[in-house]
């Protein structure tokens, strides 16, 4: 009964969001041409799930180092970095799965470089994944070519795991990856105590330089998944100027979404249901043709704002109930 | 004595008028004077940026020019002025720009700094309706070639719509019959909504005696014209019987994406413009066959402003040199066919290899008004307004 009941709190969200864009497009008449219900259909899957899947996984790179305490800024380059040498080797050798392995050792040792600059430079992470984001957008003009990576998406041979089923392969990987991690390793528990008082893990003995290393080799398979994913779905460019970060942090809307819709059952269940609900709300916009440019940005702006409030006011809901709850008990 | 005397002068006038018609050939074909040019793409990677680059360095040497580049932003003018004085700084005396945005600020800067401005790939428009007095009536501002035809010379809705044609007949049993279109803001891009009226015109009036007659959807606002983002997946539920798509917006990078993303890129056909790279591998007849048509400016046309600032900084100018700055159009590279394609593969703009280019700095400098006298600026603007397949 208890499962049945967090179940059915998960997926509340991606229900309550798909009934109410079904509403409001079965209202407007743009979402028919022919008298065809357009918002219904195959392709809403298709669009729902490829784009929730790379969202999951950026997400969880993010979360896995925002949830021990680090706002890490160089996930986007080191992504990026990842995909433009998976699409090289990919294109280079025909073959899907040298650049699945290369996005993979891509994303894992640009991660541990990362960490490895942070804990021998001992400056601060912001600072640190500030200089790394330089540092890897700069190795995009440099490395495999340095003209970025076109049109691996369009080569069917190649870019199956940026498609479904395909991209349930990365995405399945990312997800158990951060359960792993968080919930069946010490090193993940320890991260958790050091998050919550650093001083008090440090002094029981939790040794943090390791423990920032290891989350970062497990955020740094994460990132190869997204990798693969980002490169199977789109051109990839030399990027500058912290670019990166910001198609890193363009993700970030679930991280917080599912944190709140995790409490039913866990961080990782919550972003990939915040990141589903999310994209259905997007396809419904593209539908009313709201999809792009300003109309997108403030129903969106509006729409988390809300979300935000409420979950953050709703202890008060909760007592509120518990408040009902004892006056009809009395 | 006297003879010697006079024999010993005749010499020395002989060698004199040896020395001033040496001193004459010289002047009329003078060494190029070394100088610096700033080149300011609107991009740092892509095969355009790529090959004009390669294809600026090769000339380096004949026309003794050091070239420096830089990128401009679309959308921050300040940013813009700033990379323009930082190639002032870096000792540019002649600059290219690929875009119209804060030109006026950028005119008036080069004129302050005794530099030269010109543009390539960019018809300068909006400084050509709002700002002609202080841009192109500058002494500074010393012309551009567009991207293609000028807005007030449009030929890509025609150009277009043969493509379709040749498709057509390329295909009797499985021709095009039902067609959209994509355009990008008429703010940005007034152009594109003439050319796809033009392309509409050119449809209604093959429709009129034609046995298989072609359905275009009309522009929808809303849905039709793309704010510079991908097209979005529902586009093909809003046109849902369409077999094609002429996608004036730069369809290579803002609709091929979507198209493969949800699986149509076997079921329609491509009409587009640019060529970023890849596109080969499904065009034509190969492998899905989604672009049939790709429209490109060869990157060689940089030719123009290259030469009007070399002749402002030698000091000479060509005898028919207009008196005001002018913007000239250009024929394009209209690839829609497997024969237009190989020819453009081996083509410097997809290979950016220099040694692909139309021509050598020799070349150029005999384009020059310093290093041939005999160069007219007729005759530049005839050799890079027609570089097409079949010219180059």
């Amino acid at each position: 009964m208890k499962i049945l009941k967090k179940i059915l709190l998960s997926l509340a969200f991606p229900a309550l969001m798909f009934l109410v864009m079904l509403a409001i497009t079965a209202s407007s008449e743009k979402c028919y041409v022919n008298g065809h219900f357009i918002f219904i259909g195959k392709d809403l899957i298709n669009q729902v799930l490829m784009n929730s899947c790379m969202t999951i996984c950026v997400a969880l790179a993010i979360w896995m180092q925002l949830k021990n305490g680090r706002f890490d800024f160089s996930g986007g380059a080191s992504m990026v970095l990842a995909a433009i040498a998976a699409g090289y080797v990919g294109k280079n050798t025909g073959s899907m799965w040298a650049a699945f392995g290369t996005a993979l050792v891509m994303g894992l040792l640009l991660c541990m470089l990362t960490a490895l600059v942070y804990i021998i430079g001992r400056v601060p992470i912001i600072i640190t994944t500030i200089g790394m984001t330089l540092l890897y957008e700069s190795l995009t003009y440099i490395l495999f070519g340095g003209e970025g990576v076109r049109a691996f998406y369009s080569n069917p041979k190649l870019c199956a795991l940026g498609r479904v089923p395909g991209i349930f392969l990365p995405v399945g990987i990312a997800m158990a990856v951060f359960v792993i991690y968080t919930y069946f390793t010490a090193s993940g528990r320890r991260a958790k105590i050091l998050a919550n008082n650093q001083s008090a893990g440090v002094n029981i003995g939790i040794d943090e330089r390791k423990n920032t290393f290891v989350s970062y080799v497990f955020t740094g398979i994460i990132i190869g998944m997204a990798a693969i994913i980002y490169i199977s779905q789109n051109d990839v460019t030399p990027q500058s100027g912290l670019s990166t970060s910001s198609i890193l942090f363009s993700y970030i809307v679930p991280v917080f979404m599912g944190t709140f819709i995790g409490l039913a059952s866990n961080d990782v269940i919550g972003i990939a249901i915040a990141a589903v609900g999310m994209e259905i709300m997007n396809y419904g916009l593209n539908c009313l043709n709201l999809g792009s440019g300003g109309w997108q940005q403030i129903i969106m702006g509006v729409f988390v704002l809300c979300f935000y409030t409420f979950s953050s006011q709703s202890y008060k809901i909760n007592a509120f109930l518990n408040g009902l709850k004892r006056k009809k008990t009395a | 004595m006297k003879t010697r005397m006079k024999r010993a002068g005749a010499m020395i006038l002989a060698g004199a008028m040896a020395m001033s018609c040496l001193g004459s050939v010289s002047a009329s074909a003078a060494e190029p004077k070394k100088t610096v040019i700033g080149v300011a793409f609107y991009n740092d990677s892509s095969k355009p940026t790529t090959a004009t680059k390669a294809y600026l360095e090769s000339l380096a040497d004949a026309l003794n020019v050091e070239f420096k580049y830089t990128v401009f932003t679309q959308t921050d003018e300040s940013a813009n002025l700033t990379k323009i004085q930082e190639l002032i700084s870096a000792g540019a005396e002649g600059i290219i720009g690929t875009i119209d945005l804060g030109t006026t600020a950028i005119v008036e800067e080069c004129e302050a700094a005794g530099v030269y401005y010109a543009g390539y790939l960019c018809d300068f428009d909006t400084s050509y309706q709002t700002a002609y007095e202080a841009v192109y009536e500058n002494p500074y501002f010393l012309g551009t070639i567009s991207d293609g035809h000028n807005p007030d010379d449009i030929v890509l809705g025609t150009q277009t719509f043969e493509s379709v044609m040749e498709y057509n007949e390329r295909n009797p049993e499985n021709p095009l019959t039902h067609m959209a279109m994509i355009i990008f803001p008429d703010w940005a891009y007034p152009a594109q909504a003439k050319q796809a009226e033009q392309f509409v015109e050119e449809i209604e009036k093959y429709n009129e005696t034609a046995e298989t007659p072609i359905t275009v959807d009309p522009i929808d606002a809303e849905s039709d014209v793309i704010p510079f983002t991908p097209l979005d997946s529902t586009y093909f539920s809003k046109h849902p019987d369409i077999d094609a798509i002429a996608s004036f917006a730069a369809g290579t990078s803002f609709v091929y994406p979507t198209m493969v993303a949800s699986g149509v890129d076997g079921d329609l056909k491509l009409f587009t413009t640019g060529f970023e790279g890849g596109e080969e591998e499904n065009f034509g007849s190969a492998g899905k066959g989604t672009f049939q048509q790709n429209v490109i400016t060869a990157i060689e046309t940089v030719t123009y402003p290259l030469v009007l600032l070399l002749n402002q900084i030698n000091g000479v100018e060509f005898a028919d040199m207009p008196e005001t700055a002018e913007r000239i159009g250009c024929d394009q590279i209209i690839i829609n066919s497997d024969e237009d394609l190989e020819k453009f593969l081996v083509n410097i703009y997809n290979t950016g290899d220099a040694a692909g280019a139309c021509w050598t700095g020799e070349d150029v400098l005999k384009m020059t008004a310093f290093g041939n006298p005999d160069a007219t600026y007729a005759d530049l603007v005839e050799a890079v307004t027609n570089l097409t397949l079949d010219n180059m």
